[in-house]
């Protein structure tokens, strides 16, 4: 299996994913710093038990990475069957269910590893310059393991969660349609009218958690046994 | 008899639609079998369902003798394929693609590659991504694909589609080159005659989804299909000398006042004389040979859009 990921990555040059990823988390990290002023004004959101700093970096990360989710399931996943690259891969003498769960995989150990190490690098340069900025890091406890914990936790969920973004795009046989559905679970997931919010309602995001699943297996499921069209 | 391929009562029926029906191919080991029929007849849809990418709806092939199930994935180690046209990994370049699939057949042979590209002229564009490829060198890339792990059986679907004339002969001398040489099978298929012809041992000819006849081109050569065309006058009397005078049975009177004898017993000369001392006036006299066109126009009663 992770010899197939390799693959995956390897013949959708990985490294171009890694260059935006890095792009992403730059522009990001740019524009919490100029922000940062305005947030610390608003310190406290009792609603959400966090700093306003700490509630922005998960939403902006996740914001992004979702989507960048999104256009690799579209690329990679979606695009196989658009380009009619996957009927190459089926006539391979590797097992259907192997093939596309190797994809699913490629895009899940990236966005999450992304994801991680984009926050990671966001949190530790916000507490590394807020002699400069005059930023308040309450809230940001780098030093403890939960506050990783929740960071990895976080991560793992949203990836997860963007995969319902894939039965979308196989469904229509579009990867425009896989990429417009995971901005959709944005607005879903990180969106808000006025007050009203899902983003810190855990059982919304565990139903979600189980509707990805679902996903997934019924992308994997039959696969052996279905026409390629 | 042992078949490398064999395919017993296909069928496939897509929203309603049957596409093909009571298909039956049987490939013997190191031949070339020639998969002929007109556009839309069904070719490509037997060859998916031989290579798994669609299910039969009835019916069952075998491959090794052994029968194709959802889960036969190490016979794919032993076939090499191009179904309706190659697909690329276009911003890698051809040498890339060729290595890519070496990974995923798990066939590692130093020089392979480079082997694959000389056999098909690619040397040159190796380097070059795909997506700059014409359609011609796409195609060719196809096939250095498909022979590249050499295979033991070749499914080849329109190959020589896109290829200019030289192109089509470079393509046939390797095809006869790899069935002498290494005793791949091949099954090839084509909806033009006379490629299929030049390099096939066997024809399978598929018309409207049922295949009409399965034959050697031995077979063809050796049936009475030179005949004697004469155009006449009066084709009624001259149909009377013909069986009259001459005793023949086996001819046919065509339109336009054509009339074919299959019946070799008389030369052309006597012909010729016996209707003109019956006062038949002979506009022309010649021996012919039916060629595989006019059997595979006699199978398919004519149709079919190019062949």
């Amino acid at each position: 299996m992770l010899k197939l990921i390799k693959l995956e990555w390897k013949k959708n040059r990985i490294f171009k994913y890694i260059r935006n990823a890095a792009i992403t988390t730059a522009v990001l990290l740019l524009f919490l710093l100029m922000a940062a002023g305005e947030l610390e004004t608003v310190e406290t959101v009792q609603s959400y038990g966090k700093s306003m700093l700490d509630t922005s970096v998960g939403l902006f990360v996740h914001m992004a990475y979702i989507v960048f989710t999104g256009v690799m399931i579209a690329v990679y996943i979606v695009g196989a069957y658009e380009k009619k690259t996957i009927n190459l891969m089926f006539s391979y003498p590797i097992k259907r269910s192997k093939i596309i769960l190797s994809k699913i995989c490629a895009v899940w150990l990236f966005n999450f590893t992304a994801m991680v190490l984009s926050k990671a690098v966001i949190y530790l340069v916000l507490i590394a310059t807020k002699s400069v900025t005059g930023i308040s890091a309450a809230g940001i406890s780098v030093g403890e393991p939960s506050f990783w914990a929740d960071a990895v936790l976080s991560a793992a969920a949203m990836v997860s969660i963007s995969f319902i973004a894939l039965p979308v795009g196989l469904k229509m046989r579009s990867s425009k349609a896989a990429i417009v559905a995971s901005v959709i679970i944005v607005c879903f997931t990180q969106g808000g009218i006025g007050s009203a919010t899902l983003a810190n309602n855990m059982t919304f995001y565990a139903i979600l958690f189980v509707v990805a699943m679902a996903s997934v297996w019924l992308s994997v499921s039959r696969v052996e046994t279905r026409d390629v069209m | 008899m042992s078949y490398i391929l064999q395919t017993s009562r296909l069928t496939k029926t897509i929203g309603g639609k049957e596409l093909v029906r009571d298909v039956e191919l049987h490939v013997k080991k190191g031949e070339i079998y020639g998969f002929l029929g007109p556009n839309g007849a069904g070719k490509t849809t037997v060859m998916k369902m031989i290579m798994n990418l669609w299910k039969p709806t009835m019916g069952s092939v075998e491959l090794f003798g052994k029968p194709l199930t959802p889960k036969s994935y190490e016979v794919m180690r032993r076939i090499g394929s191009i179904i309706e046209f190659p697909t690329f990994y276009e911003h890698m370049t051809g040498e890339e693609n060729l290595r890519m699939h070496c990974e995923y057949m798990g066939y590692y042979q130093h020089g392979s590659v480079e082997k694959a590209l000389t056999m098909l002229d690619l040397t040159a564009a190796a380097k070059m991504p795909v997506k700059n490829y014409s359609l011609g060198m796409k195609e060719r890339l196809g096939i250095a694909r498909a022979i590249l792990c050499k295979p033991e059986l070749l499914i080849l679907d329109e190959p020589t589609n896109g290829l200019d004339p030289a192109g089509m002969k470079q393509i046939r001398e390797l095809l006869r080159t790899l069935s002498a040489e290494q005793g791949t099978t091949i099954v090839v298929s084509s909806h033009i005659l006379s490629e299929i012809e030049s390099i096939a041992d066997t024809i399978g000819i598929i018309h409207q989804g049922r295949i009409k006849k399965e034959i050697g081109l031995k077979e063809i050569e050796e049936m009475s299909l030179a005949y004697i065309e004469l155009s006449v006058q009066n084709p009624e009397r001259a149909a009377y000398v013909l069986a009259d005078k001459l005793g023949l049975t086996n001819f046919k009177v065509m339109e336009d006042g054509m009339i074919r004898i299959y019946d070799d017993r008389v030369t052309t000369e006597e012909m010729a004389k016996m209707l003109a001392s019956n006062e038949v006036s002979v506009t022309s006299l010649g021996r012919k040979a039916e060629t595989l066109e006019d059997y595979f126009l006699k199978l398919t009663g004519g149709g079919g859009d190019k062949c």
